[in-house]
Parts: structure tokens; C-alpha cells; sequence
């Protein structure tokens, strides 16, 4: 999954970048407000993590931006400032979520799963689809019951499939989704993937849809 | 709460109103009364004359006998407070006609006009009056005592409607000063009604009188004053709390990472960032202290004049290992000497910050310069670079906490407010401004410390 991370602190944005990649994210990481824009304009994220004290752009400024296009995007902020008035502004001009530093890691990370799971709509933390049990938080997929070793990206690409089950991905917004602007990405790379998933989940899971991108769904396990 | 000694303007104010018209009203009323007095002598006097005329008339009209016996007649019904005696003479005798009813003979008959004399053991004010031929004399008298009391009531019923007039005055007094001291009363109601959390102006919107609009001015004043101090100090606090919070999450996360990691080299790294966390974070903190002990209670006062050039070169030879380390050259321009007044310490913390600045800032292979010279009667000191230099819009933020340069550094952001605050407390102006010439044609950065003759130089 895809995330937006807006920190000025060198040291800060590092480790995050570090210890979010470690938890399964797919991190791109900003320095400014205007670059942070610049990005939301162009890509789609899965959730933006967003420092309020930015330079060149602040991160009210980036937020109410964002809010002001009717982009939904889950929003966590991260500040330093413990006033409630702070908090409110923040809530009120549209952040999902508020965290205060110093913060622990799998703080953030919970964080963001209950983020995307909520805009999602989905109320309850495990994805199940047809026989296939998906865990965000522990990261774990089960088949049947049966656990299911994945790769990293061989998981995400499944919990993206999943989180949108019954509708068609196209190829790009797979890719976006699953890669930083840091990744080097092969052509076929996503195929590959694919049929690594369908070698171990079985066939009828995913289906491709010719010219367009893949879809999974239990029904296709029926027919 | 002490019970310190107060008075109310509004009793003074009545009591002071009411005592001094009093005070007049008395005077007054002794002149009043002396003015009556007299008057009433006045008036009693021509009363003598008029009576003593009419009797003489009488008499001379041969109606003595007549007169005589009315007299006595109205002298048993009604009490005349006159007496009187006529006198004639006739062929060289004198013989005494008529004698008032209730009054032994009167000693006197001899000199015309007005006289005192006593009469019957008490004073008494007569006055003598004779015909054209000397033939008849009248004499009448009236008791002092009885002019007195009449003198007295005639002055006493001009004083008494004054008298009664005294209180109802002092209520009005009362009424007046009160509706007078409202205003007062509102603006203590404004004072008493603010909230030492949220301190906010007085409502200037109300008219008040000249002689209070200052005082609500003044407040207002120092209301905005301490307003100002109050929300510096709690920006201070929010933005300390940024600045320790933020490479504190730091810290966590990296040493976090380094637990999972699952390979040597990211662990490698990540414990590298912590140390370089450990290593900002140690410059914040000293920082910190820095300015907190940049306080004018631990200055030695007056700080004794000291020539710079000692202190700017300790300073520089300190830095020569960092600018070999980034192939930065630092070089001292001393001019002639001069003395400033600031203590050893301040001056050289500042100067290590600028120079300090000028290292991080000015990036690899930069030139610095430490440019001492005599300005005016005292002394100025520039750090100048040929570094990327600051945009003059952005040159007036800089020397507020935690605010850094648009650059990608580590720096906390404290520097330039340490030095702005020595500045300030040697009374000495920071400037910032244009430096070195680049290759390019652009300038660098500089700062440059103004400081005043030293004091006991003159």
C-alpha cells in the first residue's frame, strides 16, 4: 500500500520511511508542502502521513488544499504541538487522524491500516474473501484455514485485489499503488506477481480482464 | 489579603465639599449677621428721633395733659419698650412734666442727641431733642437689651432658612459627586470582570471623562503588554516542544528500525541515524542553555571594556578543524583596536554562533571572513561568507527561535536568537545583511554585531 509521508526532519522522515517500508508500506517521502502538493495532484495515495510544520507550505495548508479538491484521501497528521485548539483545527479541516511525538512505530502503522480499512468502508480489521482470510495488521493470509507464506509485495498487491474486491484495477493503478518513485519496476513485473498469487491461492481468485487490469472476487471461484 | 488603609474619594470628596462651603457659610453668616445688627441700631435710632420728634410736637401743641393721660391709659394694656421724659423751661426755671409709666426719673437731660447711659442698673441708649426756643426738652431711652434681641432676631430669621439649606446641600453634594464617580465604578467593574487567563482590553467603545480615559488607556496598555509576553512565552513553550519532540519521535523510530531490521546493514544504518539523533539532540539541549543562561542576572555589571581581536581569534582557531573538515577557509581582518563593553562569555558565545552559522550554512569550500573594525565611538564585528546567502525577506525571521534558513540542515534554529539576545542586553545592534562576493555575482551572507562606545571611555 502506497503511503504519502510529509516530514521536514531529515532524521524523523528517514526512520519513518524505514520503519513504515519494514511494515509492509510502499513509502514516498517529501520534504515540503509544495512538493507534497505537487505529488497529490498527480498520484494517488493510500494515505498521506503529514507533519504540520513544513517548509515553503504548511501542513494545514497542504490539508485544506487537499480537502478543498474533494480528495478523500486518509489523512494522519503528525505534530509536535499538544494543544487542544491545535488538535481541533486539524480535525475540523479535515484530518482522519492525529498523532503526537515522539510516537511509537506500530502506533503509526495501526494507524494507517485502520485508516484504509475505514475508508474503505470496512468496519472490521480481517479481509475475507470467498475461502481466503487476508490480516492486515499481522500480515498474514490464510487459504481454507491453511496459512499461505507471501512475499511482501505478493501480499500487498493481494490486499489491494482484495480491498477492492469486485472491481477492476487497471494496471496503473496496481503499479501505483505498490510502487515508490524509488522502485525500479519491471514491465512484466506485476505479471509475475499474478501468477505467483494464482500458483498459490489457486486460479479462480483473480481473474484478468483483457486489456484493462485484474479483478478478484469469490464469486469467480463459483463459476 | 491585607487590609491595606483605603478611603472613598465619594466621603472625602462630600465630607471636604460639605466642610468648606460650611466653613464659608459661616463666615458669611458672621457678616450677615453683624450687617443685620447694625441695620437694626439704624433702624431702632431713627425710631427714638421719630418719637422724641412727636412728643416735642405734642407737647409744644399744649397737649401735654392730654397725651398724659392716654399714655398712662395705653401704658397699663400694652408695655411701651420706650421711655420718656419732657422737660420745660420756662422764665429760667425747669421743671419736668411728663415721666413715662413703670420709670423712675432719668439722670441725664442735658446733652442733645444720642447718649449711653445706665438706667435702672442696666445700659440704656437715649436721645434728647428741644423746640426752637429751648422752651420744651424731650428726652426717650430704650434698654440696649431690648435693641439687642430685636438686632438678633432680625439676623438670626435672614440665617436660619441658610441653615436648613446646609444639609440638603450636602445631599446634593453627595448625589452630584456620586454620579460623578460612576464612570470610575464602571472601569473598576472592567478591571474586576478580567480574566488573568485570557486578558483582554478594556472596551474603549464607552466615553469617559479626561480625567479617567488615561486610566483605562494605561491598562489597556500594559493589558496588551503583558498579552505580548504571555503569548511569546507560550509560543516558546510550543515551539520548544516541537523542537524536542520532533528529534525525539526520531530517535524512537530509528532505534525502532534497527530492532527489526532484518539484515546487519539496515540495523548498521539505522543506529548510525541514532547516534546522529543523540548528536542534534545534545546541540538543541546546549543551545537551550545557552540562551537560557544568556540572563542579565549572571552578567557581571558593568561588564569592563575588552578588545575583541583576542576573543574573535580564540573563536576562529576553535572552528579551524571543522572548515579543514569541509575545505572551508576562515581568515581574521583586524583593524585598528577598539573596546567594546560586553562581558568575555556573551561575546564570545555569539561570536562562536556566527561563525558556527557561517560554517554550517555557507556549504563546502565557502569562504569565511571575521571583520573587526572601529565604528563610530565603538566597535563593529561582521561574520561574512561567500556562501548561498538569505533572501532580505527572510533575513528579519531569522534571528527568532527556531526558525533556520531555507536549507536542508541539522541546525536547531537557536543561533541567531542567542546572538540577537547578547545584542540585545549589551545594547548592541545585530545586523543582518549582504556578504562576500560569490563567483557569480551574488552575495553571501553576513551578520554584523554594532556595539556601542564601552561606557567609561568618554
Amino acid at each position: 500500500m502506497r503511503i504519502l509521508l510529509v516530514e521536514d526532519d531529515r532524521l524523523l522522515g528517514d526512520g519513518l520511511q524505514a520503519g513504515l517500508t519494514q511494515a509492509g508500506y510502499a513509502v514516498d517521502w517529501l520534504r515540503d508542502g509544495e512538493a507534497a502538493v505537487a505529488a497529490l495532484s498527480t498520484e494517488s495515495f493510500a494515505a498521506v502521513v503529514l507533519d504540520l510544520g513544513l517548509p515553503k507550505r504548511d501542513g494545514w495548508s497542504v490539508l485544506q488544499w487537499l480537502r478543498g479538491r474533494h480528495d478523500a484521501t486518509p489523512v494522519l497528521i503528525l505534530t509536535a504541538r499538544d494543544q487542544l485548539e491545535d488538535k481541533v483545527r486539524g480535525l475540523d479541516l479535515g484530518a482522519d487522524d492525529y498523532v503526537l511525538k515522539p510516537f511509537d512505530l506500530d502506533e503509526i502503522a495501526a494507524r494507517l491500516r485502520a485508516l484504509v480499512r475505514r475508508a474503505h468502508g470496512r468496519p472490521e480489521p480481517v479481509i475475507t474473501v470467498g475461502e481466503i482470510e487476508l490480516n492486515p495488521a499481522a500480515r498474514t493470509v490464510k487459504r481454507a484455514g491453511q496459512p499461505v507464506e507471501l512475499t511482501p509485495r505478493e501480499f500487498d498487491l493481494l490486499h489491494l485485489l482484495l480491498q477492492n474486491a469486485d472491481r477492476v484495477l487497471t494496471r496503473r493503478v496496481l503499479e501505483e499503488q505498490l510502487y515508490t518513485w524509488n522502485d525500479a519496476v519491471d514491465s512484466n513485473a506485476l505479471e509475475v506477481h499474478i501468477h505467483h498469487l494464482r500458483r498459490k491461492l489457486g486460479n479462480e481468485l483473480i481473474r484478468t480482464v483483457r486489456g484493462v487490469g485484474y479483478t478478484a472476487s469469490a464469486a469467480s471461484s463459483l463459476s | 489579603m491585607t487590609a491595606t488603609p483605603t478611603y472613598s474619594l465619594r466621603r472625602r470628596l462630600v465630607w471636604l465639599l460639605t466642610s468648606s462651603v460650611a466653613a464659608i457659610w459661616l463666615l458669611t453668616s458672621l457678616v450677615v449677621y453683624q450687617r443685620a445688627h447694625h441695620e437694626a441700631d439704624e433702624l431702632l435710632d431713627s425710631q427714638l428721633t421719630q418719637v422724641a420728634e412727636t412728643l416735642l410736637a405734642i407737647v409744644a401743641g399744649g397737649e401735654v395733659d392730654h397725651f398724659v393721660k392716654e399714655l398712662h391709659e395705653n401704658a397699663r394694656r400694652y408695655p411701651v419698650p420706650i421711655t420718656f421724659e419732657v422737660w420745660r423751661t420756662h422764665d429760667g426755671a425747669t421743671e419736668r412734666l411728663v415721666t413715662s409709666p413703670g420709670h423712675s426719673e432719668l439722670e441725664t437731660g442735658t446733652t442733645l442727641g444720642f447718649s449711653e447711659h445706665p438706667h435702672q442698673g442696666t445700659s440704656w441708649r437715649f436721645y434728647a431733642a428741644q423746640d426752637n426756643e429751648a422752651e420744651y426738652r424731650v428726652v426717650v431711652g430704650q434698654a440696649h437689651a431690648t435693641r439687642e434681641k430685636l438686632a438678633r432676631e432680625i439676623g438670626l430669621s435672614l440665617l436660619m432658612p441658610a441653615a436648613l439649606a446646609l444639609p440638603l446641600m450636602a445631599l446634593a453634594v453627595w448625589w452630584v459627586v456620586g454620579r460623578t464617580l460612576r464612570p470610575v465604578d464602571v472601569v473598576a467593574r472592567q478591571v474586576g470582570a478580567l480574566d488573568a487567563q485570557a486578558l483582554a482590553p478594556l472596551d474603549e467603545s464607552g466615553p469617559l471623562p479626561d480625567e479617567i480615559a488615561p486610566l483605562r488607556t494605561a491598562l489597556n496598555a500594559l493589558v496588551r503588554r503583558v498579552t505580548e509576553a504571555f503569548d511569546n512565552e507560550r509560543r516558546f513553550t510550543a515551539d520548544a516542544a516541537h523542537e524536542l519532540r520532533t528529534p525525539l519521535a526520531a530517535l524512537k523510530v530509528q532505534a525502532q528500525v534497527a530492532l527489526r531490521s532484518q539484515t546487519a546493514d539496515s540495523r548498521q544504518r539505522a543506529l548510525m541515524q541514532v547516534m546522529a539523533g543523540v548528536d542534534r539532540m545534545t546541540h538543541l539541549v546546549e543551545q537551550l542553555l545557552t540562551l537560557a543562561r544568556v540572563d542579565p542576572a549572571n552578567q557581571a555589571s558593568p561588564p569592563p571594556p575588552l578588545n575583541p581581536a583576542d576573543i574573535i581569534a580564540a573563536v576562529c582557531a576553535e572552528s579551524l578543524p571543522q572548515a579543514q573538515l569541509q575545505k572551508q577557509s576562515v581568515t581574521v581582518d583586524g583593524g585598528p583596536g577598539c573596546t567594546v563593553a560586553v562581558s568575555a562569555t556573551w561575546l564570545q558565545i555569539a561570536l562562536r554562533n556566527l561563525v558556527d552559522n557561517a560554517l554550517r550554512y555557507a556549504g563546502e569550500g565557502a569562504h569565511i571572513q571575521v571583520r573587526l573594525a572601529p565604528s563610530g565611538a565603538g566597535c563593529s564585528i561582521t561574520v561574512a561568507d561567500d556562501g548561498p546567502g538569505v533572501a532580505p525577506a527572510l533575513r528579519a525571521q531569522l534571528s527568532a527561535r527556531f526558525v533556520r534558513g531555507e536549507v536542508e540542515d541539522e541546525g536547531c534554529g537557536l543561533g541567531l536568537s542567542i546572538v540577537a539576545r547578547i545584542a540585545a542586553l549589551s545594547h548592541a545592534q545585530l545586523e543582518l545583511g549582504d556578504g562576500l562576493p560569490r563567483a557569480d555575482g551574488g552575495h553571501g551572507f553576513a551578520a554584523t554585531l554594532h556595539f556601542s562606545e564601552a561606557p567609561g571611555q568618554a
